[in-house]
């Protein structure tokens, strides 16, 4: 089943939900001018990644990457994806924790914390035990009921803006060194990754992933730069959420909603609960191919189980800004080591056909 | 489609919890418990914080106005004393206006202003104000002129209300942005209460890095909103010869950086209509009058400023590519200081009314 335009929006989607919280304050803190240089790199690599992890797939053609390896040894290739695994299910923690605490941050004060990540987790584990069909078709929903909101508020936002603020556009590198800067690639990294385990279910033309890809490039950047615009950059580092601050800042006189923040976050949510639930379908899928005889049901609610306390026992947010830096290496495994070793592998498979036929 | 008993049981389960967990409503307090002040004003009394609640209370389909005030160490500790000591929840969710008495803003605002960006539930785009009188007199007339007239405090500023072009328009966010910008300093509205309507406007503070400097008349404020790009619509100037309405204005600013010192150029466009004329004056001599008075007007304000090295017109803006950052950061001592300004005024007559003028 060809099913392109579902799988552009799910990409979309999940980027959306994780660009316009920590990405901006990581950018703003990783350097003090010319803040499209890291912006632009970290695009470069995304693009990089996923031409590489598309090229490398299409050698398969309906096979998801862990039956790729199934004619190897499963102990081997267990190496392979333990890595990914672990990244998948900190990802999980991570998101979940830091998302349940922007939610007290901006509007649910008085809700204790582990209600909300209760809350995240059963929704998104439910979305998940359906199966990646429902996760996809809750992507276009989510998409037609959340993105013209998203859409608006992302141009009110402009509102108060002074693009004086832009200049000097001239940057050095010192952002590389920071590790602000390497937290930032938590919006870029594992976006592509489900593009690995949806293909046996159903196909896509890789065209589209690549327009959705380039649709999001401007998102990256107002993400950065409207709050910069508005605030400058000594004002905007103060800021634990900038762009959240730049819309709560918007004033609109003929509308009737006071605070255009909350259809903001709400919509941002939803999708983070989208992209929970394609977090945990992926980590399930790699469990259950080495543990065959378990449903796939039970492994999931052990999972989110497991996952809530450790999400609740994380004690405050420096802890969970520890975990971001600390998955850093996972992550670059994550965006370099497994496009390239699946690009190697077609490469020598196919090698190896064009041999056999001469 | 049937369903087995089982699943039945299921989903009753899961529909139960989801109501517990979505609603939303975790110790949430319902509106008739809550108190929705409107306005809140902060005094310094002695390294303690006097704060000043009106809070309107629908009473019998009227408005009426309840007037609460607490010391303590920090701004929400007295919010909190207030809220222990009512048989309601205070929420500043809806507070629109901030008062700050003079002596205070003298002192500097930095910990009010950084207390309120931080707190979860004061809205970054609430206006602030400056009283400059006693603040429980201030709110104590508030509250007898409301209770004659039903007047409300807040349309004073409300741009579709009662707000006149020569009213600073500054928001909390602009404030925080004011005391970390390298560039960028606000004017704030100076109030009193007044004996017929509710407040009397006397001019602006000028705030320096969240110090109140100096203070600016009426009028000069209106400069300030004309060079803000806030239309100056509907503002009269009366002059020798003539009155005429202010109708829009534009003004384009070129920075130049000549050794090291700064030069501004301003071209301020004016359109204007004739309203009265005493004698009989020629469209010229009307211009040139309209000319001189606003460049004057501009050449003292802009003294005025320099001598504060307060830089309210965000200048530095125009030589932010001129200036390294490093540099930049003394912008108002190293540059604004002796910063020449050369203004001119272009106007134009958009009409003239129903007589000729010869």
């Amino acid at each position: 089943m060809v099913r392109s335009l579902h799988v552009m929006i799910m990409y979309v989607l999940c980027h959306l939900g994780l660009i316009f919280f920590m990405f901006p304050a990581d950018i703003i803190a990783s350097t003090e001018q010319g803040h499209w240089f890291p912006i632009l790199i970290g695009i470069i690599v995304h693009f990089v990644c996923l031409l590489t992890y598309m090229k490398g797939l299409r050698f398969f053609p309906k096979k998801d990457i862990l039956s790729i390896f199934s004619k190897s040894k499963k102990r081997v290739t267990f190496l392979f994806f333990a890595p990914v695994l672990l990244y998948l299910i900190m990802a999980i923690i991570i998101t979940v924790r830091a998302y349940a605490e922007i939610v007290t941050l901006v509007f649910l004060s008085h809700t204790p914390l582990w209600t909300i990540i209760l809350l995240l987790l059963s929704v998104s584990a439910y979305i998940s035990s359906k199966g990646i069909e429902a996760i996809l078709r809750t992507a276009f929903l989510l998409f037609i009921l959340f993105f013209p909101i998203l859409l608006f508020v992302l141009i009110m936002s402009f509102q108060n803006v002074d693009w004086r603020y832009a200049i000097p556009f001239d940057t050095d590198l010192g952002f590389i060194s920071k590790p602000a800067y390497f937290e930032s690639y938590f919006a870029f990294a594992d976006g592509f990754l489900f593009l690995g385990f949806v293909q046996p279910f159903f196909s896509y033309e890789r065209k589209y992933v690549i327009l959705s890809a380039i649709f999001l490039i401007p998102f990256f950047l107002f993400s950065v730069y409207i709050p910069i615009l508005t605030l400058g950059q000594a004002t905007a580092s103060k800021a634990f959420l900038p762009f959240v601050l730049i819309v709560d800042s918007i004033n609109i006189d003929w509308l009737m909603f006071d605070r255009v923040t909350m259809f903001f976050l709400l919509s941002l949510i939803a999708f983070i609960i989208l992209y929970l639930s394609l977090l945990m379908w992926k980590a399930i899928r790699i469990i259950n191919y080495y543990i065959p005889k378990s449903r796939p049901s039970y492994l999931l609610f052990g999972l989110s189980v497991a996952i809530f306390f450790v999400c609740f026992w994380i004690p405050d947010r420096k802890d969970v800004e520890n975990i971001l830096f600390m998955n850093s290496f996972l992550r670059s495994y994550v965006i370099i080591v497994v496009p390239l070793s699946i690009y190697y592998i077609g490469r020598r498979l196919k090698r190896k056909d064009t041999n056999e036929t001469i | 489609m049937k369903l087995s008993n089982k699943k039945v049981i299921y989903l009753i389960c899961s529909l139960l919890t989801m109501v517990l967990i979505l609603s939303g409503c975790w110790d949430n307090k319902d509106i008739n418990h809550r108190l929705l002040p409107v306005s809140i004003g902060v005094k310094k009394v002695d390294d303690q914080y006097l704060v000043i609640l009106n809070i309107p209370v629908p009473i019998d389909g009227s408005m009426e106005t309840k007037i609460v005030s607490a010391k303590a160490e920090t701004v929400s500790k007295a919010v909190d004393t207030i809220s222990r000591n009512m048989e309601s929840d205070v929420d500043l969710l809806h507070v629109k206006l901030i008062f700050i008495e003079k002596e205070t803003a003298e002192d500097g605002i930095n910990d009010i202003i950084a207390g309120l960006m931080r707190s979860r539930d004061v809205s970054p785009k609430a206006l602030v104000a400056i009283c400059d009188e006693d603040l429980q007199e201030f709110f104590n007339n508030i509250k007898i002129n409301a209770e004659k007239k039903g007047l409300s405090t807040y349309n004073y500023f409300e741009k579709n209300a009662g707000w006149n072009p020569d009213i600073a328009l500054t928001r909390v966010w602009e404030v925080f942005r004011g005391i970390h910008s390298y560039t960028h300093d606000v004017a704030i509205p100076l109030i009193r209460s007044g004996k017929d309507t509710t407040m009397d406007q006397i001019g602006s503070a000028i705030l320096k890095r969240g110090k109140m400097v100096e203070q600016i008349s009426s009028n000069e404020t209106l400069l300030y909103n004309v060079f803000k790009g806030e239309s100056g619509n509907g503002k009269m100037e009366v002059m020798e010869h003539a009155t005429v309405m202010l109708l829009g204005s534009k003004t384009d600013n070129i920075g130049r950086l000549v050794n090291n010192d700064a030069h501004m150029e301003s071209l301020i466009k004016m359109r204007v209509v004739i309203l009265e004329t005493k004698g009989e004056p020629s469209l010229n001599l009307i211009k040139e009058e309209i000319n001189t008075l606003i460049s004057e007007r501009y050449n003292k304000l802009f003294t005025k400023l320099q001598e504060n090295e307060a830089d309210v017109f965000g200048m530095g803006q125009f030589f932010r590519n001129q200036i390294p950052r490093d540099e930049l950061k003394n912008w108002r001592s190293d540059y604004f200081k002796n910063m020449k300004i050369n203004i001119n005024v272009k106007i134009d007559i958009q009409n003239e009314g129903y007589l000729k003028t010869t």
